[in-house]
């Protein structure tokens, strides 16, 4: 039976359904057959599923509401666990981007563990947004820790678990940049907005951050966008860039968290910034392939259509905040209107209002209403 | 003789079963929609071979064209036509005054464009092998003889002499080709009118002409989607004397619930209104693009 | 005896197969086809004018999209190389080459390929029933397509589209639309129908019928040559730069209704334009502004 899978998925075609008995042991890990655990396990996917093209469904679970999808050659994704999730393969490891929410994290988990038995050993965070972060703990449980360098409180104290050493203590380091670790957690003696084992164990607060996974693995720091700890994550070698909020494909206008310290000007720049790393294959399509926080796997073309439309809407609103109008006569005036059947919204966490609140307040209270000569344009 | 299973004579009759198959076979594929007839019955009239039905009220979609089609255009506007030499010359004549001093005021309301104005038809089955189609339109009727060409000489009328037939694709039949990749065995189908001697017309309103030599091919198609049905009219015109090749369009109709949208209204040559503006100055002509 | 029997049985089937071989020349699309934009040629080839929605059954959103869109959008270098969606594609220009792959054993077509002259997009209408890809794939510019015989006519369903146009004046179809094609041949002509379901932009299926002939004597217009598009900076322009008007800014929206003398409102377009009532409200409508003097000279 599982030969014949295999052989489907060679094929170029299929999906099949998850074994839904086959799930991890209670604590969110699950053994790896070589040190006899006695589990039955469903086939290794990795080989077989990365030869499916952009978008190839490897494997769903319940009836088609969590996906594992591949996206290019070591980059896969996980969508309909809340964000969407990044899994990249490496020589022996496999990093992930972003963990969606806490309840689908044994779903995540076992999607994992039927595309690759390589252990977890990075976690990133792209922001500190619930539905990136919920799955922290757990996936972070699952996975390991690098020994000796994790300050990973999961790990603590753990000894190496068994005496061959073919696996390490849980608790796979959670990357990010420094402004989530300081909106997650709170001075000591003061009540932490989010629970510590979601916390980032490893920050950075540069530009840029460098790592190895197989490829190389760049993660930018996009200031004052969404919030002002945004990353987005470039594979170089697979060509894929997760970015999180920074992009979603339909369903919701740019959520900027004014608190968090995002703005408009920094989301149409972080666009232009994401843009600049895109190549497409020819005429406008394929080659680097994105993962967006929501939504379906996208190429250059969609993100310049997002940015285009940020830009377009920026650039009515604040033409409307120098002619004096209030924001009730902002909303009135429909500024988004032929972008509200793709992105808007009249219920729900952001909401087409609160993004026009939030682009009319950044603009009113900028004190340089000219644009920047640089990222705009206009026949106007 | 041998008269076991090989024998001469049960040879030749197993030979001569298989002769009568195959020629029964060639028979059913040609005929008309694959009808059986019982013997000695006179042929299917064109009512029973229809194919698609196309009874009731359609209503013209105008999405393309839309300058050429629901108003009047300017004098000299020929875009998009394959007019030859002969054609602009006679189309430059144009006097929209002239045609309703002298009667001629349905001429672009004959068989050559009639189905390219925006308007209602009402199509039934005026006999058995003549089915009529009414137009809102210049309250033009067109009728397609199932039983062959009714001309008999004399005047030619607006909208000519129309010959039809229920035309399918080649039955097909064996190798499975029906389950893979070929079309359906025993549905779908078109009406294909064939119309001559018509009046000397206008393609367009604002005086393109036509040939009473002209011909007329046009293939009528019905496609259903998500409960609604729409006509699709493919019209070939060859006319060697103002054109230099088939002047090919297709134009969409959509099924009408009922007749609440019917509006008779004579031949109007110019209405709407032909504009003020000043012709495009590098309309050219039709034909190849590339 | 025996061999004088089974020479007869053969020959006989032999004729039998013969008769009910298909006539390929009705219902086989594959070969090149010449396109015949006897229609809409100045739209289709010089391009559409600015503010022209006549025709259209567009909505709100639609008309302001469209208001905003500017031509120098061309000249942005992320857009430069954009190719027709396949709903535009056979707008044209649009000479087009058609063919199938057969599986070996059975001789059934698993799927017909299409390729049109203008940038060679590639479209695949796969026949054997496999479902269209999840929610989560990415969009194309010729999406994804699946086909089947209705009849006689080729039935084509695609999705997965890229934001596209259904007017190359900024008229949009949204990537949500889907796209359902009718390939209706008869004899040398073929028709394609193309009706566009938009829940984002119209306010009902757009539907638009092309037509080609068959290209039995390879017409030396017949050319699907290699194509390459590398963009390159024609117009500088500063990075991020996006190329739009503001509502109520673009200056030549009016132009298109003043050339040709039609009502200002009806070159707004909907869906009333499209159908013969709509005659009787433009006799009575008001003449548009006069063309400026500086456009007329």
């Amino acid at each position: 039976m599982e030969l014949v899978l295999l052989i489907l998925f060679a094929a170029g075609g299929g999906i099949i359904s998850a074994r839904q008995d086959q799930g991890p042991s209670q604590n969110g890990a699950l053994h790896d057959p070589r040190i006899g655990s006695g589990e039955t396990i469903l086939p290794r996917l990795e080989p077989a599923c990365s030869l499916l093209p952009a978008g190839g469904t490897c494997l769903e679970f319940d009836n088609g509401e969590l996906q594992l999808l591949h996206v290019q050659d070591n980059v896969y994704m996980i969508g309909g666990a809340g964000a969407n999730i990044t899994v990249q393969i490496g020589d022996a490891a496999v990093m992930v981007v972003d963990t969606g929410v806490a309840e689908m994290s044994d779903k995540v988990i076992t999607a994992i563990r039927t595309l690759t038995d390589k252990p977890i050993l990075f976690i990133i965070s792209t922001s500190m947004d619930d539905d990136h972060t919920g799955g922290n703990a757990n996936l972070s449980q699952a996975g390991w820790a690098l020994p000796n360098s994790s300050s990973n409180p999961i790990a603590e104290g753990q000894d190496i678990p068994d005496k061959t050493g073919l696996t390490l203590p849980a608790g796979a380091p959670i990357l990010a940049h420094i402004n989530v670790l300081n909106r997650m957690s709170a001075p000591t003696g003061q009540k932490a907005p989010v629970s510590q084992n979601r916390w980032p164990t490893d920050t950075y607060e540069t530009e840029s951050w460098r790592l190895y996974n197989g490829e190389g693995v760049y993660i930018y720091h996009i200031p004052a966008a969404h919030t002002d700890g945004d990353s987005i994550v470039f594979f170089r070698r697979s060509d894929v860039v997760s970015t999180g909020d920074l992009f979603t494909a339909l369903g919701s206008y740019p959520v900027i968290d004014q608190k968090k310290g995002g703005s408009i000007d920094g989301f149409v720049d972080g666009l232009n910034q994401i843009i600049e790393i895109l190549e497409p294959k020819e005429n406008e399509e394929a080659g680097t392939y994105v993962i967006p926080g929501h939504g379906h796997i996208c190429d250059r073309n969609d993100v310049v259509n997002y940015r285009d439309m940020v830009t377009i809407i920026r650039a009515r609103i604040e033409a409307m905040v120098k002619d004096g109008m209030t924001l009730e006569q902002v909303k009135a005036a429909k500024p988004t209107l032929d972008y509200d059947g793709l992105y808007g919204a009249t219920t729900g966490p952001w909401t087409t209002d609160m993004f026009i609140e939030a682009v009319y307040r950044d603009l009113s209270q900028s004190k340089n209403h000219q644009r920047r000569a640089a990222g705009t344009g206009g026949g106007e | 003789m041998n008269r076991g299973i090989f024998g001469q004579r049960r040879a030749w009759k197993i030979t001569a079963f298989l002769l009568s198959l195959a020629l029964g076979v060639v028979s059913i594929a040609r005929s008309e929609g694959g009808r059986r007839q019982a013997g000695g019955a006179a042929p299917a009239t064109g009512e029973q071979s229809a194919l698609i039905d196309l009874t009731g009220y359609w209503a013209s979609i105008i999405d393309e064209d839309w300058r050429w089609r629901m108003i009047t255009p300017a004098k000299g506007d020929y875009a998009s036509l394959p007019l030859n030499p002969e054609g602009v010359k006679e189309a430059d004549k144009w006097d929209p005054a002239k045609d309703q001093a002298t009667g001629n005021q349905c001429r672009a309301y004959g068989a050559g464009n009639i189905m390219r104005m925006p308007e209602e038809l009402h199509v039934t089955w005026a006999n058995d092998n003549t089915l009529r189609m009414d137009t809102d339109a210049g309250m033009q009727t067109r009728l397609f003889h199932f039983d062959g060409s009714k001309w008999q000489g004399g005047p030619p009328q607006w909208q000519g002499d129309s010959v039809a037939l229920w035309e399918k694709q080649f039955d097909i039949r064996g190798a499975g080709r029906t389950r893979s990749g070929g079309p359906q065995s025993r549905k779908g189908g078109s009406l294909t009118v064939v119309t001559k001697h018509m009046r000397a017309g206008y393609l367009r309103k604002n005086g393109v002409p036509y040939s009473a030599n002209a011909v007329l091919t046009e293939y009528y198609d019905r496609y259903d989607l998500d409960g609604q049905a729409y006509l699709i009219v493919t019209s070939v015109l060859e006319d060697p004397q103002y054109l230099r090749e088939r002047f090919i369009t297709s134009g969409q109709f959509r099924r009408e619930p009922d007749a609440s949208n019917w509006s008779p209204a004579p031949c109007r040559p110019l209405w709407p209104r032909p504009p003020a503006g000043l012709p495009e100055p590098e309309l050219g002509l039709g034909g190849n693009l590339f | 005896m025996l061999r004088i029997y089974r020479v007869r049985v053969v020959a006989l089937l032999a004729l039998l197969a013969l008769v009910t071989l298909p006539v390929f020349g009705q219902a086989d699309l594959a070969g090149g086809w010449i396109a015949k934009p006897h229609e809409d040629l100045p739209e289709r080839g010089q391009g559409p004018e600015i503010g022209d929605y006549t025709g259209m059954p567009i909505n709100d959103a639609a008309r302001m999209k469209a208001d905003a869109w500017d031509s120098q959008r061309w000249e942005m270098i992320e857009h430069e190389c954009t190719e027709h969606p396949a709903d535009y594609g056979p707008r044209g220009p649009a000479n087009m080459r058609v063919w199938a792959d057969m599986d070996p054993f059975t001789k059934g077509i698993r799927t017909w390929h299409m390729e049109l002259m203008y940038m060679l997009p590639l479209r695949s209408f796969y026949m054997d029933g496999r479902p269209h890809p999840s929610k989560y794939a990415p969009h194309t510019w010729q999406g994804f397509s699946t086909a089947e015989w209705e009849g006689d006519k080729l039935k084509v369903t695609t999705t997965h589209l890229k934001e596209g146009w259904i007017r190359r004046n900024g008229l949009p179809r949204s990537e949500v639309a889907t796209l359902v094609e009718f390939y209706i041949r008869h004899h040398d002509v073929l028709t394609v129908v193309t009706h566009v379901k938009d829940p984002i932009y119209l306010t009902e299926p757009f539907i638009r019928t092309s037509s080609w002939v068959a290209d039995a004597a390879l017409d030396v217009n017949f050319n699907l040559y290699p194509n390459y598009c590398i963009p390159s900076v024609e117009v500088p322009h500063p990075k991020g730069y996006v190329a739009y008007h503001l509502p109520g800014k673009n200056p030549w929206l009016g132009e298109f209704a003043s050339r040709w003398g039609i009502p200002t409102e009806a070159a707004r377009g909907g869906a009333e334009t499209m159908y013969a009532p709509y005659q009787r409200k433009l006799a009575t409508m008001p003449a548009p502004p006069p063309l400026p003097v500086k456009v007329q000279q």
